[in-house]
């Protein structure tokens, strides 16, 4: 197979919203997109609050790339490779602690949190001191750009790519509603990990825009009274919008003020005054004169969101919570799933362990939404295996005629940036699509084959 | 780095130790027939099902579970939420079902101070088989319990499961433990 080719002719039909359906699970596919998207777009890592403390630290990926994201001593965050500069052995095995010094156990080079060299056995005598090998000129490897937003620490692989602001565009915006619920913002607990038989994608497309799923798949927690919003009646009275690096969906909510749509979802008025004063007016707007309700979203490439508002006791009372997603791919069919709960860090105790809960029982490794979802996408990545989904054309053009025009325009009226419909459609899948081609074929990365940056 | 703690188990002639293994078998004859009410009717009112995540760090950072997340959090609630939706006809992720078999060894029984309590702790190798060929998926856990008499039941007060994967390998925990 021709990378060229086959990836041209993968956006084309992306461009006419047919997928074809082995992209699911072709190694060749994800090969391109392990240079093509996980190299060149910032992708989210930890946020903040997980690393309060100098010294706090968690190890993620970059699908192979093992990155210790830690506070330092002067409690700046610092992004590092997890790699000896010696003999490559990883310098954190652990997944989550806290140290003042990383020390490799294999010959026992040692770091500070910083990433500097602090120490090396036999320094004069295998190195000649100072004079030959000065330590504070050696540091674990950092990644080309680390940058934040509201506490979300994110890392590009690539030094091409534009700053972090300038990459999500608009999607920010949608992010504040998540993330920002308060001058202290969110923190976030967790996360669940697993791993999933399921390409990485679906999960992404899925939080991007999918309303039409709603109904049906997650039918039972409406069959049980756990959440009553997804009745395909009111679900098509939502919107989906799409603005910079990423778009969601929302649900319609009933008539009222900012304060009264809040409290239907279930926020005390003590965290809704809050949020009235932390977001913008045209945040503000988006409930209490759109009334409109985030729930899923994911900005591209494989961070997704969702908020919902479950039913967690028999007093019938709901309690929303957030939650953030990241499908971590692991190969063209495994994804790593890790889910975390966030919370505003200024929320009530009770709040607090009530939308815990909440989280709990929808999503996450036993949410009850979740279980059915990943039942669906391991699904879809086993029957892209074969020879004949080489042949078919996965039909992803709801919301357009035959000719390619929209069945219904955009809304006019809508206080949030980008573009927003209501009702069901593909065109959120189709956008999230369509920037993963414009990866895909976006040319070969300058510094590709050049290893430069150990020193001697 | 200190030892664990090793406090020896009643002798496995205890009628208490009996009632704990037979307890705990019957327990898992009912999850793996999916009698969820015969399930359910062997918790105690104010049941505590909590499966903390496990994480991977150094030695002697003394904490290897989630202070702050779980994968199971449960009240009797939350526990009859998830039965009533795998009785719907709609809970697609156990349609086909799962075909589970929970192995529960190393049964080991500890009196407590009050004569009608008794701490139990076991190991579970829960596996779990879904459509034609997928490879048996495994959930491997330790699991601390606290069992109450109520009249002549007992009946499960508190579980703790400690699973062995900080990533777990299974699609979800659409099964119980």
């Amino acid at each position: 197979m021709t990378v060229d080719g086959s990836i041209d002719a993968i956006a084309a039909s992306i461009a006419e919203g047919m997928v074809p359906a082995y992209v699911y699970s072709d190694p060749a596919v994800f090969a391109v997109e392990r240079e093509q998207v996980f190299r060149r777009s910032w992708v989210f890592l930890a946020h903040e609050s997980e690393i309060a403390a100098p010294g706090d630290y968690v190890v993620r990926r970059i699908v192979d790339d093992s990155l210790i994201v830690v506070r330092d001593e002067a409690g700046a965050v610092r992004v590092h490779f997890n790699m000896c500069l010696h003999r490559g052995m990883q310098v954190c095995r652990a997944e989550v602690g806290n140290a003042a010094v990383f020390r490799c156990p294999y010959h026992a080079w040692s770091y500070r949190n910083d990433g500097t060299l602090a120490g090396l056995p036999f320094h004069d005598d295998a190195y000649g001191g100072e004079a030959v090998l000065a330590r504070d000129e050696h540091r674990l490897l950092p990644p080309a750009q680390v940058e934040t937003y509201n506490g979300l620490i994110f890392v590009c692989l690539s030094p091409d790519t534009p700053p972090l602001r300038e990459y999500l565009g608009d999607f920010a915006y949608y992010l504040d509603l998540y993330t920002r619920h308060s001058a202290s913002g969110i923190e976030l607990h967790g996360p669940q990990r697993w791993r999933i038989n399921a390409n990485w994608k679906i999960g992404c497309e899925n939080f991007v825009g999918d309303m039409y799923h709603t109904p049906f798949t997650h039918r039972s927690v409406v069959d049980i009274d756990l959440f009553r919003e997804p009745k395909a009646n009111k679900r098509k009275e939502g919107v989906v919008y799409f603005a910079g690096k990423g778009g969601g969906t929302t649900y319609k909510l009933p008539a009222g003020d900012f304060r009264e749509r809040m409290r239907y979802v279930g926020y005390p008025d003590e965290m809704i005054a809050r949020m009235a004063k932390a977001w913008t007016t045209s945040q503000h707007r988006l409930v209490a004169d759109d009334g409109f309700m985030v729930s899923a979203a994911t900005a591209f490439p494989n961070l997704s969101f969702v908020h919902n508002w479950p039913q967690v006791r028999s007093d019938g009372n709901v309690v929303p919570f957030i939650s953030l997603r990241q499908w971590q791919p692991v190969s063209a069919t495994e994804t790593e799933v890790l889910s975390w709960f966030a919370v505003d860090a200024e929320a009530p105790d009770g709040f607090k362990r009530d939308s815990y809960r909440a989280y709990l029982m929808c999503f996450g490794s036993s949410g009850m939404f979740e279980q059915d979802d990943v039942e669906n996408w391991v699904s879809i990545t086993s029957a892209s295996r074969g020879s004949m989904a080489r042949r078919l054309l996965l039909n992803s053009r709801m919301g357009l005629d035959r000719n390619g025009a929209e069945l219904s325009p955009p809304l006019e009226h809508f206080a949030g940036p980008g573009t927003a419909r209501a009702g069901f459609g593909e065109f959120n899948q189709r956008n999230w699509l369509t920037l993963w081609a414009s990866h895909l074929t976006g040319g070969p990365l300058r510094e590709r084959h050049e290893p430069s940056e150990g020193r001697r | 780095m200190t030892d664990a703690v090793y406090v020896p188990a009643l002798p496995h002639d205890d009628a208490r130790h009996l009632a704990a293994q037979h307890f705990l078998v019957e327990e898992a004859a009912a999850l793996d027939a999916k009698a969820w009410e015969a399930w359910l009717r062997m918790l105690h009112d104010e049941i505590s099902y909590v499966m903390p995540v496990r994480v991977t760090t150094a030695v002697g950072d003394g904490l290897d579970e989630r202070a702050d997340m779980a994968h199971f959090d449960e009240d009797l609630y939350s526990l009859r939420k998830r039965v009533e939706r795998l009785r719907t006809d709609h809970a697609w992720t156990e349609d086909p079902p799962s075909r589970t078999r929970h192995v529960v060894s190393n049964v080991r029984t500890h009196a407590t101070s009050s004569e009608g309590e008794i701490d139990v702790s076991s190991s579970l190798l829960l596996l779990r088989s879904r459509g034609d060929t997928r490879p048996l998926e495994v959930v491997s856990a330790g699991r601390d319990d606290h069992l109450v008499r109520v009249g002549e039941r007992w009946l499960l007060r508190s579980r703790r499961i400690h699973g062995d994967e900080a990533v777990l390998r299974t699609q979800n925990l659409a099964i119980l433990l």
